[in-house]
């Protein structure tokens, strides 16, 4: 609660909000002074593309977001040749873009990219600094101001995927975690304008849901999509209509687990 | 026709004394799966499974009509302990069957809201529910308007008259008071009955607050897999008693007042079935009121199984090494107690060179032929910005889009692009005694041995992996208490898949009993030394883990649950395939509910187990 303070809430309009957790601003500037690549790790919708925005906009850097994908290859991060009207022309792609121009380069969940994405970021982890263009035979260099960024949810397990040791070990990280209790009524509040009543109700859910995490449930309910519960409650839905469709039907398609959540957020809400 | 006579009149009667709305009721089995969600998510230990309870006697006054009748003298009520939360098997207290599902809910909701240290103590029925009331409410205010209704509705069934002239009275009156506003009574007036059962409150006196040790060895076995239906499912009502004289008599007349009930105490083996007709015993044990069940010191059937079943060395599998100690979970204590268990890999004496067995040729052909194409398969991706080869389709296109003065963005090439697959699979198959029970079909030529399932899975697994030149493991296992976990190596990732392999398959068999985390320990260590990128852990099972010693019920799911998550923390990826039908109430609680399948019929292993494997790598394909 204090740290909500310490924001300058006139600027919030333009300023992305955050909410620190912890020691990770610190951090996160001690790895942009010397030049390190951080890795975030943490559940979804629990802050970390937010902390990045915000980091960005302190530090006043562009900031460059990859949302990666099944298809995301390397020439998608670094450029390629186009071909226009009897000539090709080479197009920086957003990793090139943030080597050249320097800035936060985001990789968002990097795991669902290609394997061939993690040899290209490789030479941009190390000491070196370099970006190695083979097809325009340029080795970008980076500047200071140039920082890698990549974030991945550990909580996947089913997807048979995971980052190789070899490449997890190049990054300085952090994991992320849903915000305490207290907090995250503060954000909710902040963010969609409810009742302190109403946010402390829905974040109590949220946490039973998250006990629920591997048993009844693949994921736990983030706090993304508790902002969104609060926004259709601050726009006059019942609060138990509004969970259904904010927080319980995004998370499970089991009719009897719909069912069992429902009676909670029931218990929670009360209503009827 | 007096027989007949009786028999209407027992029926009218009983109707009559009868309190509930049958027509009204509530099944268990219809909320159960929501019941457990609402359960967990309240806080309730996520490691219980929802059981249907037994009806237990209890000391309260019964009117004139259930004394003609000879009925209500047992109450089913609510009580959970370190392993179950029961419930009762169907609701009918109220005369809305919403009341009795809402009944449901809020004593879910009782059990499962985190108890203060107080009601820990479990001192006074009384004041302990009226604690638990308040706790529940205090937390889940929504629950508060549900809690009201319940109320009214109950104290609406009881009849004002019943408290003017009934001698319980004040204590009626007491209970009433203490439901209608929770806390507000400490103390029952003293009276010869014990107080009406509360259908809203939690059991008085579950059993887990008595009993003598219960140390929790894990003496009483669930009822064996397979056999028992749903509708058995219920507890039967035990009690731990002191075992009696070696040379006294073996059968005392327990429960002298009860006049009309079996009660005996008879020393039995509760592992093996002593009683033939098994439908007999099972209505005899319904009959009974409460089972009578002892700790005896001397492990008398198990030391015969020992005997019976540990082959001499001569005859044994080979050991190969001394055996490799594995920590186990105490989930009591919440520590790893080191090189706790004993894993002996094993490798068959007797296995003799052998080829696929007939029946499977067929089989084995078809999924080879599958699994051969992933290795081949390539995909070719047309217009792409880059590639080997000029797509034409799209260079017109793009010649087009120029001349009509719309531009494109130039994707005018097609990729072949090779499927690569690098992954490392390691089967592991449950080869305890269990397997050797029969699972049946319709028919009863398609009838086999559980063991003949897996045994056949095993092979048609293996073909189609080496097919598909993925490298894969198999290994068996069994144990014998924590000293002996036998680790039986099929084939190890080194080998090559030949005939040698097929006979060592062709000679499992199965023995022993079930100590689930340390083979899984075992196998993740194996499986995280591999190279690959991709590592599945794939476990063929037909029941929950257990073992002689304490290796059971709670302790065995814990361990097990415990070497899954470090063995995801080692980057593999576990999945379960079982065949037991009871699976779902504990299996999501060790894999995640993505984590496992169950097969319906046992038969269809052997060719479900190669698709499940495509389906479970088939992500992989796409990258």
């Amino acid at each position: 609660m204090n740290n909500l303070t310490t924001i300058d809430t006139s600027a919030a309009g333009s300023a992305a909000f955050y909410q620190p957790q912890g020691n990770e601003e610190a951090l996160f500037m001690h790895a942009y002074e010397h030049q390190l690549p951080v890795l975030l790790k943490g559940p979804t919708g629990c802050g970390k593309t937010r902390f990045i925005s915000y980091m960005a906009e302190k530090l006043g850097l562009p900031l460059h977001t990859v949302a990666c994908h099944d298809d995301l290859s390397a020439s998608d991060l670094v450029g390629r040749h186009l071909i226009g009207d009897g000539c090709t022309v080479w197009s920086d792609g957003p990793l090139t873009r943030a080597v050249r121009e320097g800035g936060i380069c985001y990789l968002d969940e990097v795991v669902e990219a290609r394997k061939d994405t993690t040899v290209v970021i490789h030479p941009l982890t190390d000491d070196r600094r370099i970006l190695p263009i083979d097809r325009t035979g340029e080795v970008l260099e980076a500047p200071d101001n140039f920082m890698l960024i990549v974030s991945y949810n550990p909580g996947y397990q089913n997807v048979l995927k995971g980052m190789k040791p070899s490449t997890r070990q190049r990054f300085l990280s952090m994991s992320f975690d849903y915000l305490p209790a207290a907090e995250e009524t503060a954000v909710i509040v902040h963010e969609t304008g409810v009742d302190e009543a109403i946010a402390t109700r829905l974040v109590a859910l949220a946490n039973s849901l998250r006990e629920l995490k591997d048993q009844d449930l693949e994921e736990g309910a983030s706090t993304r999509l508790l902002v969104y519960t609060a926004t259709l409650i601050a726009a006059g839905f019942d609060p138990l209509q509004a969970c259904r469709a904010g927080m319980i039907e995004p998370l499970t398609d089991d009719a009897q687990t719909v069912v069992g959540l429902m009676e909670l957020a029931q218990a929670t809400f009360g209503a009827a | 026709m007096e027989e007949r006579v009786g028999q209407i009149w027992d029926k009218w009667i009983t109707k009559l004394a009868y309190q509930g709305y049958p027509e009204a009721a509530v099944q268990l089995d219809d909320v159960k799966a929501a019941l457990g969600v609402f359960y967990r998510g309240l806080g309730g230990d996520s490691g219980l499974t929802i059981s249907a309870t037994t009806p237990t006697l209890h000391r309260a006054r019964r009117n004139w009509l259930h004394r003609v009748a000879g009925t209500g003298s047992k109450v089913e009520l609510a009580w959970y302990d370190e392993r179950c939360l029961y419930l009762p098997q169907r609701l009918d207290v109220f005369p809305q069957a919403e009341l009795n599902r809402e009944l449901y809910f809020w004593l879910a909701a009782l059990a499962g809201t985190p108890a203060t240290a107080e009601v820990h103590l479990g001192m006074n029925w009384l004041v302990d529910n009226q604690q638990r009331c308040l706790q529940t409410l205090s937390l889940y205010p929504g629950l508060k308007p549900r809690y009201q209704r319940l109320v009214d509705a109950f104290l609406r069934l009881r009849d004002p008259a019943e408290l003017k002239h009934s001698g319980q009275a004040a204590v009626l009156s007491a209970v009433y008071q203490a439901l209608r506003e929770p806390g507000s009574v400490t103390e029952l007036p003293a009276d010869d009955f014990a107080p009406d059962p509360v259908p809203l409150w939690l059991h008085p006196n579950p059993p887990r607050a008595e009993g003598l040790h219960s140390e929790d060895n894990g003496k009483d076995r669930d009822s064996s897999q397979g056999q028992s239906k749903q509708g058995e499912q219920r507890r039967r009502q035990a009690e731990r008693v002191e075992k009696p004289e070696e040379n006294g008599t073996t059968l005392g007349v327990r429960h002298e007042a009860d006049l009309f009930s079996y009660a005996e105490f008879c020393q039995m083996d509760r592992g093996s079935e002593d009683e033939d007709d098994l439908d007999q015993a099972e209505s005899i044990a319904n009959d009974i009121d409460k089972m009578s069940v002892t700790q005896d010191s001397t492990p008398v059937a198990s030391r015969i199984k020992f005997d019976l079943d540990l082959p001499s060395a001569q005859e044994d599998d080979i050991p190969l090494g001394e055996g490799i100690r594995y920590p186990e979970w105490d989930y009591k204590r919440q520590v790893l107690l080191p090189d706790y268990s004993c894993i002996i890999p094993m490798q068959s004496r007797n296995a003799q060179a052998s080829d696929l067995p007939a029946h499977l040729q067929t089989t084995a052909r078809r999924l080879r032929r599958q699994f051969e194409m992933l290795t081949n398969r390539s995909v070719r991706l047309r217009s792409q910005y880059d590639g080997d080869e000029l797509d034409i389709d799209a260079y017109l296109q793009h010649r087009t889009a120029l001349a009509t003065g719309k531009g494109d963005d130039g994707r005018l090439y097609s990729q072949k692009r090779r499927l690569q697959r690098d992954m490392s699979c390691l089967l592991l198959a449950d080869l305890s005694l269990s397997t050797d029970a029969w699972v049946g079909t319709q028919n009863a030529e398609d009838d086999c041995q559980v063991i003949d399932v897996i045994r056949d899975s095993l092979y048609l697994f293996s073909e189609s992996l080496h097919a598909s030149e993925d490298q894969f493991a198999i290994h068996g296992f069994s144990s014998r208490r924590r000293e002996h976990v036998r680790f039986n190596c099929l084939k190890d990732f080194g080998e090559t898949y030949n005939d040698t392999v097929r006979g060592r398959i062709a000679d499992i068999s199965p023995g022993f009993y079930t100590r689930m985390g340390a083979a899984i320990r075992h196998a993740s260590a194996l499986l995280a030394k591999q190279p690959a990128e991709k590592k599945l852990l794939l476990l063929v099972t037909d029941g929950k883990p257990n073992d002689l010693d304490r290796y059971e019920g709670r302790h065995g799911i814990e361990d097990t649950r415990k070497a899954i998550q470090e063995a995801r923390s080692m980057g593999l990826v576990p999945f379960c395939i079982t065949i037991d039908e009871q699976a779902n109430q504990y299996l999501p609680y060790l894999f995640g509910r993505q984590g496992y399948t169950f097969i319906h019929r046992a038969t269809q292993l052997p060719k479900k187990l190669p698709q499940l494997y495509l389906k479970l790598t088939g992500k992989l394909l796409e990258h």
